[in-house]
């Protein structure tokens, strides 16, 4: 359709331009087009040289896997290309004083826990809930990014942009609700809100949300029934730990390397028949949630969360039973004891109004070219103790006891960053404990395609003789040339700690020489610390054996980052 | 000759015992290190094994096996201060499985200890003064001695002997000192010059005990050279000397037997002991056969050469004649239990350890027991080559603490109760630890003893001091050759039943019935002892009866 000129452009411009720009173009384009469907505005679309009548603008981002920061970074650039100055800042950064003095805001925010705000911008999202000050001259627009396999889809994005207009806050574009697929909506989003900075009569908007995208467009949350095919604790005896490996059978499942699955775990019966016993409920009643019929067992069972509820849920059950609750995380079943209901219907009421229960994601540590058909994963026993006690974490228990042949549902959770890169790049894969999956999955599908780029890897637990999670097949994939390095770090195995970032130091010229090659870095595991001390120890690499200040291995690692060479699956 | 072994090759290019094994340390991926150096690294004192109770369950478990080392320490003639068996329980508390093993040889072996541990260990030795020099490999390995003091006033200047050929057979390398202790590589090469292994060290183990008559609690013909101690009108005369001793056979393989060392000559001065023993080391390391393992330990050059012909070797290369044997006679092996007192006055107490495993388990706190005297640092302490203990050279003013401390945690009911058949077998390590077991020893005599101890109260012969020992394959750890009742593993849960050994160790058992299971071992101990007690001469022991009457005729 365009003339040889023009498509030379067209095909110089996209060749030379990388994944990002890509990915921004498309959204930018898309944006364009959804615009002028809209008819948002009539004036041409936007082009760098049309002044704005906006040229100050303020992007903060709570973000806790990075999403919400990429976007708001990659607005901010284009945002100076339109002449807008764009100040970019973390919520965990912002100075809350500066709020009331703000004129133009947008704000990037992602949902965690259950509903919950990115730790990082806590601060911020109470700061805005507690009333008693107005920002009168705020004009602003929230991005929402957030996930439909959990029941309160974006929740801390819509209560940011509801208390923002309670505080004064004037829309200048609609709350957008973004899916794991979150680019393109996310780019619609600000190209309306760029129309909007440039256009003079930045007019209120209604708080309508674009609609939860359709679920044909969602390939990858389709959910499979599938087979346990193995369940085995890949710990030996004399371990602190339990590290199950479940080996799952689903005909026709797709996914690709780096993607995790989303599993639904139940209650525990003894917890559920307690519950029932103490607030003498029946268990056969049929109630209403979420508009569907259940019986109350089932509700308690399967459907929703009744293990440490969150403070918002203690405050709605205290404001329902009329009773004074500290605001703390509680189990339903000690609530229930200590501050018992007046009667069923207040039972009833609380029950429906809990969180349904939400997916548990474990990255997938099978590839679909070595394990077809199949979805494997590794999953640690999570331990925590209250008041002395041991407990376990409810999904990662639940999977401990898995039968063989059992029946186990799952989706495919999509991570579109964290790819293989092409089959002749070099990859470093740090993945200490369970984040050993991603890797197991990387280098299965290389293995079993041939890639002839080079795999360094480094892993890590508490005891050589014990914990060494999949020994005999990293063993296999180190003589069989597949892994080029192996480091380990076992924590207790002698009398100072070592740790994964202590290998990576030890060998740090060398793993510089992979990066300067053009090679990937891949993490995976624990966020805190494990992540942390690994970022720290690469810039620190980065500066020593590049030469370079702290601030250029910052930069030194952002463009890795943003070539897609620097990526993280951490939790 | 025809080709030699592998493992020729792999000493002599080992670099003076240095091979690869630093770079075995570094490889991560791994608890094992190249095969090459497991060979290397027996002549610093350890092995390479694995936990084969774990292998099938890890496997499933994605899990390589449990490799670990066995550590073995040189203590010769089993000596040990308390500061050093303390340190020794630090060590094994840290970095091992826990329990210490007291070997037939009268040393401490350390079991599971991880390849990250080896240095660490072996560090923790050198700073109690410990080593694990030349006790496994191609080399003379921990000396023996009769270890008890009460038995001579000479027993002294006997021992002092274990300590003086141990040195000198050391090998010069400093490799030892430089893989495990970080010392800086040897610059000048001619320090580590070796005259006496050279590069090829010897074709096989080299074992050499001391016994000093009445007692052979050393078995002193097992070895490859006994000497035995000459003591005349209460003074140390010198050595018989007898080479040849040997247990080790192989199922199938006919070629190869055990042997007694047989006696040939008589030496005086300490020189000429020296002298006559280090030129024996050196024509066994001239004339030993290095193409077939199997067939290369002394007693087969003796009997390739012939007596006459490997002893003339010998003067030749000593310059002297070796005197007529002196006579000698042994009249026991086993040990003297309880408390006993020395010509000097010092007190000895014996005691009992099964199958010298010392732990603390749910029954019996030894291991915590044995600590609780060291810390006393009122005595030190000896190893037995039956794997039992002596706690030594206490003052009689001392001896009611040691005393006390035995009495408040049971050591002495529990030495006292055992049955005279307990108190004198002996079983080897066997499963889990060992790669060349084929059937349990240590992990299951205990059981069969006390299925065995009703026949005998049957047959009123609980008193009897009948010797009876278990191996879980032919190599003949366990000395079960050397045993009135041999018990010699063949497969999982099957024995060779071997009657006929003397109660002195001079004389070899003979294989009686083979393969024979839990069962039928009791159904034939029953009838032995049947007919034991009903055809027995007075005083004749169930040693000598079972050859009378089985095995002569
Ligand atoms: C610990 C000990 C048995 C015990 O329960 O006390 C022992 C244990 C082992 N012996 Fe032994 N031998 C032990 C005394 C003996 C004896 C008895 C003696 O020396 O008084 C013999 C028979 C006498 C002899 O040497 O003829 C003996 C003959 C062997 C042999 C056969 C040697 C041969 O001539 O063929 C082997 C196998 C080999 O060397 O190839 C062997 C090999 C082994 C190994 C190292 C297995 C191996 O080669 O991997 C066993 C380690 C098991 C473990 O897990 O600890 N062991 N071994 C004894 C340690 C003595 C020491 O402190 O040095
Ligand atoms: C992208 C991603 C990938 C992941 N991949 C993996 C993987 O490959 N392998 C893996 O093992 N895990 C993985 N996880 C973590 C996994 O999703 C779960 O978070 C983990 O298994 C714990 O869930 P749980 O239901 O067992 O524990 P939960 O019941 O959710 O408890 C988790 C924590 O909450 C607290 N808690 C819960 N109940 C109480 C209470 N009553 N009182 C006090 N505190 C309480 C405790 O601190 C507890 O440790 C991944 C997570 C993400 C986000
Ligand atoms: C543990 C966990 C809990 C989550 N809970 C929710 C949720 O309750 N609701 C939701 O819409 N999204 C939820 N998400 C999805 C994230 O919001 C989504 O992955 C988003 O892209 C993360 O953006 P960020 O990297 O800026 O934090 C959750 C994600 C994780 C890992
Ligand atoms: S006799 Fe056999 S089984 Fe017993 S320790 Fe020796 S080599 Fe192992």
């Amino acid at each position: 359709m365009l003339g040889d000129s023009k498509f030379k452009v067209f095909l110089d411009l996209i060749n030379t331009a990388s994944k990002d720009e890509l990915i921004w173009m498309n959204g930018y384009l898309n944006g364009m087009v959804q615009a002028q469907v809209a008819k948002a505005a009539t004036v041409a679309a936007p082009v760098a040289t049309a002044a704005p009548a906006v040229n100050k603008i303020t992007i903060v981002y709570g973000t806790e896997t990075g999403n919400s920061k990429r976007l708001a970074t990659e607005f901010a650039t284009r945002a100076k290309q339109h002449q807008i100055h764009a100040k970019v800042v973390g919520m965990d950064q912002y100075r809350l004083t500066d709020l009331p003095k703000e004129e133009y805001l947008l704000a990037v925010i992602s949902t965690q826990g259950e509903g919950e705000p990115p730790i990082a911008a806590k601060k911020f999202y109470d700061h805005i809930h507690q009333n008693g000050f107005k920002l009168s001259k705020l004009k602003y627009s929230v991005l929402a990014l957030g996930d439909t396999s959990y029941p309160l889809y974006c929740k801390t994005g819509e209560d940011v942009d509801e208390q923002l207009k309670k505080l004064g806050g004037e829309r200048i574009a609609p709350l957008q609700k973004c899916d794991v697929e979150y680019e393109e909506d996310a780019n619609g989003w600000f190209q309306q809100v760029l129309q909007q900075l440039h256009s003079q009569q930045t007019g209120s908007v209604e708080a309508v949300t674009a609609a939860p995208v359709a679920p044909a467009k969602k390939a990858g949350k389709q959910k499979y029934a599938g087979k346990v095919l193995t369940a085995i604790n890949l710990n030996d005896h004399g371990s602190n730990k339990e590290t199950w490996h479940i080996e799952i059978e689903a005909d026709g499942v797709e996914y690709l390397c780096g993607d995790s699955i989303g599993i639904y775990p139940e209650n525990p019966t003894s917890e559920v028949e307690a519950v029932l016993a103490v607030s003498g409920a029946d268990a056969n009643k049929i109630v209403e949630f979420k508009k569907e019929q259940v019986t109350i067992y089932d509700l308690l069972k399967y459907k929703i969360n009744i293990i440490h509820l969150t403070e918002r849920l203690v405050k709605q059950y205290a404001d329902i039973v009329q009773q004074e609750i500290p605001a703390t995380k509680m189990n339903l079943l000690d609530l229930l004891k200590i501050y018992p209901v007046k009667d069923l219907s207040q039972f009833e009421e609380i029950i429906v109004k809990l969180n349904a229960m939400s997916p548990r994601l474990y990255t997938i540590a099978s590839s679909p070219a070595a394990h077809d058909g199949e979805v494997h994963i590794v999953v640690v026993k999570d331990q925590y103790h209250i008041n002395g006690e041991t407990k376990f974490g409810l999904c990662s228990d639940y999977l401990s006891y898995l039968e063989e042949g059992s029946t186990q549902n799952f989706f495919v959770q999509p991570n579109k960053r964290f790819r293989l890169p092409a089959a002749e790049k070099d990859v470093i894969m740090v993945g200490p404990g369970t984040g050993i999956a991603a890797f197991r999955s990387f280098l299965a599908e290389r293995d079993a395609t041939g890639a002839t780029g080079k795999n360094w890897l480094f892993f890590g637990e508490q005891q050589f003789a014990t914990d060494f999670l999949y020994q005999t097949e990293i063993q296999n994939w180190y003589e069989t040339g597949v892994l080029t390095k192996v480091n380990l770090a076992f924590s207790r195995d002698q009398k100072e700690k070592v740790y994964v970032q202590h290998k990576m130091e030890q060998h740090g010229a060398e793993l510089f020489q992979w990066l300067e090659g053009g090679g990937s870095f891949f993490v995976c595991g624990k966020k805190d610390p494990m992540s942390v001390d690994v970022e720290k120890t690469l810039l620190g690499i980065i500066a020593e054996h590049g030469n370079k200040t702290g601030e250029e291995a910052k930069l030194y690692l952002e463009q890795m980052e943003h070539a897609g060479r620097y990526e993280k699956d951490v939790y | 000759m025809s080709k030699l072994s592998a493992i020729e090759k792999i000493k002599v290019e080992s670099n003076a015992l240095r091979g690869t094994i630093r770079e075995s340390l570094q490889d991560e991926i791994t608890g094992a290190i190249r095969e090459d150096d497991q060979a290397v690294i027996k002549f610093h004192g350890m092995y390479q094994q694995d936990n084969r109770d774990r292998r099938e369950e890890r496997a499933e478990k994605k899990l390589d096996r449990l490799y670990s080392y066995m550590i073995r320490l040189r203590l010769p003639g089993g000596f040990i201060s308390a500061e050093k068996w303390l340190a020794a329980n630090d060590v094994a508390g840290e970095n091992s499985t826990g329990v210490i093993k007291i070997t037939t040889r009268q040393t401490i072996q350390l079991h599971g200890i991880i390849k990250a541990k080896i240095k660490p260990t072996i560090q923790a030795f050198n700073e109690a003064n410990l080593d694990s020099i030349a006790t496994c490999g191609d080399i003379n390995r921990n000396v023996t001695c009769s270890s008890h003091p009460n038995e001579s006033p000479l027993h002294a200047k006997v021992f002092a002997f274990a300590d003086k050929i141990s040195t000198m057979l050391m090998p010069k390398t400093k490799a030892y000192y430089e893989i495990w202790l970080d010392e800086e590589k040897v610059a000048d090469k001619k320090v580590e010059e070796d005259p006496l292994y050279q590069d090829r060290y010897m074709p096989r183990k080299f074992k050499i005990g001391i016994g000093i008559p009445p007692n052979n609690d050393v078995d002193v013909f097992t070895n490859d050279i006994g000497l035995i101690a000459i003591i005349e009108d209460n003074e140390l005369k010198g050595f018989n000397i007898a080479i040849g001793g040997g247990l080790s056979t192989t199922h199938g393989n006919h070629e190869t037997y055990a042997r007694l060392a047989t006696v040939i000559g008589f030496v005086d001065t300490e020189e000429k002991v020296l002298k006559a023993v280090y030129e024996i080391l050196t024509v066994q390391r001239d004339f030993g056969n290095r193409s077939d393992r199997k067939l290369a330990r002394l007693k087969y050059t003796v009997d390739r050469l012939g007596i006459d012909k490997y002893k003339e070797e010998v003067e030749q290369r000593t310059g002297f004649a070796l005197e007529p044997a002196r006579p000698y006679e042994f009249l026991r092996r086993v040990d003297n239990y309880g408390w006993e007192q020395n010509h000097e006055g010092r007190w000895y107490y014996t005691l009992f350890i099964e199958n010298g495993r010392v732990l603390d388990d749910e029954k019996l706190a030894m291991k915590t027991a044995l600590n609780e005297v060291a810390k006393t640092g009122k005595s030190s302490f000896m190893f037995t080559a039956n794997q039992n203990m002596i706690i030594s050279d206490v003052a009689a003013e001392d001896k009611e603490l040691i005393n006390d401390i035995l009495a408040k945690f049971n050591i002495l009911e529990h030495t006292a109760a055992a049955s005279a058949i307990r108190k004198n077998a002996i079983a080897c390590v066997a499963l889990p630890t060992c790669p060349l077991a084929l059937a349990e020893a240590q992990r299951y005599m205990p059981s069969l003893i006390s299925k065995i101890e009703p026949l005998l109260v049957k047959h009123q012969l609980e008193q009897e001091n009948i010797i009876m020992r278990m191996t879980g394959c032919p190599n003949g750890c366990g000395r079960p050759y050397a045993a009135e009742i041999g018990l010699v593993g063949t497969g999982p849960g099957r024995y060779n039943l071997h009657i006929g050994g003397d109660n002195e160790g001079e004389r070899l058992n003979t294989l009686f019935k083979e393969n024979l299971d839990e069962d039928s071992i009791l159904a034939e101990l029953d009838t032995l002892f049947t007919s034991f007690v009903s055809k027995r001469a007075t005083g004749e022991t169930f040693g000598d009866f079972t050859n009378r009457s089985y095995i002569q005729n």
